[in-house]
């Protein structure tokens, strides 16, 4: 109970939790630095003895780490193998390593980096104006606020159907543009909750002040009200960047091989080895969240409200 | 003189009757023009496509087939085709009704551990403790790991020769590691697997949720009830459970969203293997959709599933809907 003194189950019950929450991250950060023939001994390493980066050159320079082995593979122009460089050194792991070499890692990277930030901007900006709407001038009453967050409601899976027959008929399957759309649609209900609650803390007083001493509707929104929610509109940004950086069912089923992102890619790593890559999928991983886990520390204070639609402010 | 200056100062505009100037600066207008892109886009991406799936799952349609729209033009013309899908989802196929119950118990079993972890680790911070905003930070990591590297971790933890059976090995005393579990070989095993993964990625959410809650009662019934002596679990049940009850809903509804949905981690821990053991509706979908290609029969599945999720979802926000609305 508050101010209550800290006792020694609280330590223990403390420490768990510490272990619970940080034991999956650092099992996977130490398996990103093993070799290859650490990954699946008995019994299982802990930390390697023998610390490598070549899972990380795996994942985003092959070429360099191929060279040592008798360089790259032969690929035609439409990627089918035309010469495996050397056969002996396949087999097991290292063979399925080979099979990535030529698309590596880095397609996936800027795959995400286009379609998370472009689907976050898209978002954020139809979301800033349908907040607006909802908070100032309570547009569509108590249905459009709901009818927004329906767009949460669905499950991917149970939409992604009529996704890929209408997506492949207007020719937006495999391109940015489609599935920037598509990542915006997902997450606008949380941009437009979010900012929502933002924009409700704000006095509209302020703005009417504006409005009085000459300004227009539009530009007392645009030179008042939003650089005064900026450090909401900012925290609103980068929690839609986590969303759209970490949207896996969607890229999966609208992505053929020109378009990708990592979370594709991690999968598509597992099933193409049966899950046994652990330590280049740790790397790619490794790599992945490092921005979410850099962005999630910075707004940290804004998370729930965030995920709670705005309901609970901190 | 112009004209104008001769109508007592009014502009045109204004006068009744008289053509109305499109003024995108009223207080009339700026709502709707203010919302219209987001009711575009959704009005493209949800509403269009949740008909499509409907008319689709009255179809008989695969890929094989060809172009869908003729098969569609056909739910009009031949009246047969209409709900066989859904007649076959009803009787003969224990599998669908299967993955619909197990993601009921998924959800409701790490919905209730999240709860209750999240509260204890909650009570905690509480407290003042040397590094409490540290350990604060560490505790929320595992919530802003994207799901599918969620899925892969725990993959490479659950293995058989992975830690999680070593540590089991040391407890028992088989340090040998002969005595593991086979948790993603065997059915229930692998069921937890997965409930445990789902904990371990959304507990941080409960805490962050829950410690603002017990952070928000308010100071003086506290105090009275510790100054007349009351005990710590009588406070608890009296005061603090009562105060957080708008919380803790809000918790559950907000997270019951989203696992009902849950699918990323599932896929790459167990693919809801073995067998169908630990099929979520999502993973059961998507097999049905993109793996059989059965397109019309998934549509059908899919739109129950819509239905049912929607009507669970808005019966669930019913308690918190003035909440949200309201939230000041």
């Amino acid at each position: 109970m508050p101010g209550q003194k800290f006792t020694w189950y609280n330590g223990i019950g403390l420490l768990l939790a510490l272990i619970f929450a940080l034991f999956p991250v650092l099992w996977m950060l130490s398996t990103s630095f093993k070799p290859s023939d650490e990954w699946v001994k008995v019994p299982a390493v802990w930390v390697s003895g023998k610390p490598t980066i070549d899972n990380y050159l795996t994942v985003l320079a092959p070429e360099v780490l191929l060279e040592d082995r008798g360089g790259l593979d032969q690929y035609d122009e439409d990627g089918n193998l035309k010469q495996r460089s050397d056969e002996s050194s396949g087999g097991g792991a290292q063979g399925a390593i080979a099979d990535f070499l030529t698309k590596s890692a880095w397609q996936s990277i800027y795959g995400s980096l286009i379609l998370a930030s472009g689907g976050t901007a898209l978002s954020i900006i139809v979301s800033l104006m349908a907040a607006l709407a909802i908070a100032r001038y309570r547009f569509g009453g108590n249905f459009t606020p709901f009818f927004i967050l329906s767009a949460r409601m669905f499950p991917p899976a149970a939409i992604a159907v009529p996704f890929v027959i209408m997506f492949s008929d207007v020719g937006a399957s495999d391109t940015y543009w489609g599935l920037i759309l598509v990542y915006a649609a997902v997450t606008v209900p949380f941009a437009t909750w979010m900012l929502k609650s933002f924009i409700d803390d704000l006095p509209q007083e302020i703005e009417e002040a504006a409005m009085m001493d000459g300004m227009s509707r539009w530009k007392a929104h645009l030179f008042v009200t939003i650089p005064l929610i900026k450090g909401g509109l900012v925290a609103t940004t980068l929690f839609i960047f986590i969303l759209n950086w970490s949207e896996f069912l969607f890229a999966l089923v609208l992505t053929y091989n020109k378009v990708s992102s990592i979370p594709v890619q991690m999968a598509k790593y597992f099933s193409a080895t049966e899950g046994l890559l652990y330590g280049a999928q740790a790397a790619l991983a490794t790599v992945s969240i490092i921005p979410l886990v850099i962005i999630g520390f910075l707004i940290q204070k804004h998370l729930v409200r965030g995920l709670t639609l705005g309901a609970i402010k901190r | 003189m112009s004209s104008y200056q001769t109508t007592n100062g009014t502009s045109p505009a204004s006068k009744p009757g008289r053509y109305r100037r499109f003024d995108p600066n009223s207080k009339v207008l700026i709502g709707p023009l203010l919302i219209t892109p987001i009711q575009i886009l959704l009005l493209v991406l949800l509403v269009f496509p949740f008909m499509l799936e409907f008319f689709v799952s009255l179809t008989e349609w695969q890929p094989i087939y060809g172009d869908i729209w003729t098969a569609l033009g056909q739910v009009f013309t031949e009246p047969i085709y209409q709900g066989i899908n859904y007649n076959y989802l009803v009787t003969d196929e224990p599998r669908y009704l299967s993955a619909l119950g197990r993601t009921l118990s998924i959800s409701v079993l790490s919905l209730c551990l999240e709860f209750l972890i999240g509260l204890g680790m909650a009570t905690i911070f509480l407290k003042s403790f040397y590094g409490k905003r540290i350990f604060f930070t560490a505790l929320l990591t595992p919530m802003m790991i994207m799901p599918v590297v969620v899925g892969y971790t725990w993959y490479m933890l659950f293995q058989y020769n992975g830690p999680i059976n070593q540590v089991i090995g040391w407890i028992s005393g088989d340090a040998a590691g002969s005595g593991g579990v086979e948790w993603l070989n065997s059915a229930t095993p692998a069921f937890f697997a997965v409930v445990v993964t789902e904990v371990w990625h959304w507990t941080p959410l409960f805490f962050l949720i829950l410690l603002s809650g017990l952070n928000s009662i308010p100071a003086n019934p506290l105090r009275a009830a510790t100054v007349l002596g009351a005990s710590n679990a009588k406070i608890f049940w009296t005061i603090m459970l009562p105060n957080m009850k708008g919380v803790i809903i809000i918790a559950f509804v907000i997270r019951g969203m989203e696992v009902i949905k849950l699918f990323d981690e599932v896929v790459l821990l167990t693919k809801g293997g073995p067998g169908t053991s630990t099929e979520t509706i999502s993973v059961y979908l998507y097999k049905l959709a993109f793996l059989d290609f059965r397109i019309a029969y998934a549509g059908a599945a899919a739109f129950i599933v819509l239905i049912i999720t929607v009507v669970l979802i808005n019966l669930m926000l019913k308690p918190i809907r003035y909440q949200l609305l309201e939230a000041r």
